[in-house]
């Protein structure tokens, strides 16, 4: 599963780095390093519903706050 | 005129306790010409300030002007003051000036003798000795080679630590070698300057005993650095821009998100963007084949600018851009070190998401951030170009 988040201007003010933090921490925990490819993107053209993630090619707008949430229901379950 | 190119850079320190400097560094560049003076008033404060400042403002506004170094030093003797106290007016001085980049003349009155470092070691060079209204003038010619570094000092650099941690204080010789052991072939004449001046004050413990300036020259090769900003107005002129930006010689740094993704299909090859934060401010940096760097725009252009301005004045944050391997350190390696020319290819679309007041990235800023870098980089001596699209 690869998840791409943007790290263009727009999302990185509206918290980026937390999400990726979060996510690297959450995918460690899990143990999905094998499974779960992080990586970032500038600019999806999707800027004014940052931040910008897709999982596998499907666009998702993530905020710092949602970010667990958004691991729980659209990684952790559909990795497996 | 050859390939060849002069860099400038110096630093003063003043005496402790005094709020004006008794030494002056006058740089004058023309079209076939660099002039650098130094002068080094008589006592300090004010009365040093004043000797130094008309000494070396005469004195390069004339040589500048091709006027012959007698006529220079009469002028200056009979325009300066007379010191009440001492009965004399006097100001040392130390002029280099670079004809087309082909060689210096070394005239030097009574300030250490300029360092010439070549290929990082200390060459000496011939000196002749001639009376000019009853002052012993040494008066040099020098062929330059790309790498030569010239250092001219005022008299507080050779006395720095007297007495303190040095019983006859830091000679001539110390400081030669303590140049060719921090020699480095990619640094500015800024940073020697700068380096050598800070080691004097860390002899005098932070309390000069006297004004100290260092200044350096060096002559190094012309680089450019092309630098890519934002997409243009008009989307049918991405072609035209990339070409243009594309065809020029020199590095190429390309900032902004859409800027990048247009550049790697406009080149057809893959970007690969890295989630590595090293600065939390600055946005990672991506690489794309063919692009000697590529970084995210605004934010990083930013911190580009504080460097540089930093650069230009109290020059505090010189370690962290030189280690930090973040995109604004990176682009500031470049236009700092690397480049004599820089080209900046600016495009002016707006990107709708962006005109949020409450996001500091909007257009008007980004066009502010490229004046204001310009500017500073103009200042620096830089040759900068901006297109816009």
């Amino acid at each position: 599963m690869k998840v791409t988040i943007c790290i263009g201007s727009s999302c990185h003010l509206k918290g980026s780095r937390q999400i990726i933090e979060e996510l690297q921490n959450l995918v460690k925990e899990n143990n999905l390093t094998e499974k779960v490819e992080l990586c970032g993107a500038f600019c999806m053209k999707n800027c004014t519903n940052g931040v910008s993630v897709t999982v596998d090619d499907k666009l998702f707008s993530v905020s710092p706050e949602t970010a667990k949430s958004f691991f729980n229901s659209e990684i952790l379950s559909k990795v497996n | 005129m050859n390939e060849l190119c002069i860099d400038v850079g110096y630093k003063s320190i003043n005496k402790h306790g005094e709020q004006l400097c008794g030494d002056m560094v006058q740089i004058i560049k023309t079209p076939e010409s660099t002039v650098l003076v130094l002068a080094d008033g008589l006592g300090s404060g004010v009365k040093a300030n004043i000797l130094s400042t008309l000494t070396s403002k005469i004195i390069s506004t004339m040589i500048a002007e091709k006027m012959d170094i007698e006529d220079c030093v009469n002028t200056v003797i009979s325009t300066l003051p007379v010191c009440k106290v001492r009965g004399v007016a006097y100001s040392t001085f130390t002029i280099i000036k670079i004809t087309d980049n082909e060689y210096a003349d070394i005239i030097q009155y009574d300030n250490p003798q300029v360092i010439l470092l070549r290929d990082g070691k200390n060459y000496e060079y011939a000196v002749n000795q001639r009376t000019i209204a009853g002052k012993t003038i040494l008066e040099s010619r020098v062929q330059l080679l790309e790498n030569d570094v010239f250092i001219a000092m005022s008299d507080g650099a050779i006395y720095a630590g007297v007495g303190d941690l040095m019983n006859y204080g830091w000679q001539r010789d110390n400081i030669v070698e303590y140049a060719e052991n921090r020699y480095d072939s990619e640094k500015t004449a800024q940073a020697i300057a700068t380096d050598i001046d800070d080691a004097c004050n860390d002899l005098y413990m932070n309390m000069p005993g006297d004004d100290t300036t260092v200044a350096a020259l060096k002559v190094r090769k012309r680089r450019v650095v092309n630098l890519l900003f934002g997409p243009p107005s008009n989307p049918k002129d991405v072609s035209k821009m990339m070409t243009m930006f594309f065809a020029k010689q020199g590095e190429h740094i390309v900032s902004g998100g859409t800027t990048s993704t247009l550049t790697s299909e406009f080149l057809g090859k893959k970007m690969e963007t890295s989630i590595d934060y090293i600065d939390p401010k600055i946005p990672p940096i991506a690489k794309i084949e063919g692009v000697d760097l590529v970084t995210e725009g605004v934010l990083t252009i930013n911190g580009v600018l504080e460097y540089v301005r930093d650069y230009a004045g109290e020059n505090k944050l010189y370690q962290e851009w030189h280690t930090k391997r973040d995109g604004a350190s990176l682009i500031t390696v470049k236009l700092i070190d690397v480049a004599t020319d820089i080209n900046f290819y600016v495009g002016r679309a707006v990107n709708p998401a962006h005109q949020n007041p409450n996001l500091p990235i909007g257009f008007n800023i980004k066009m502010q951030l490229v004046e204001d870098l310009s500017k500073t980089l103009r200042e620096l001596g830089k040759n900068i170009n901006v297109s816009y699209f």
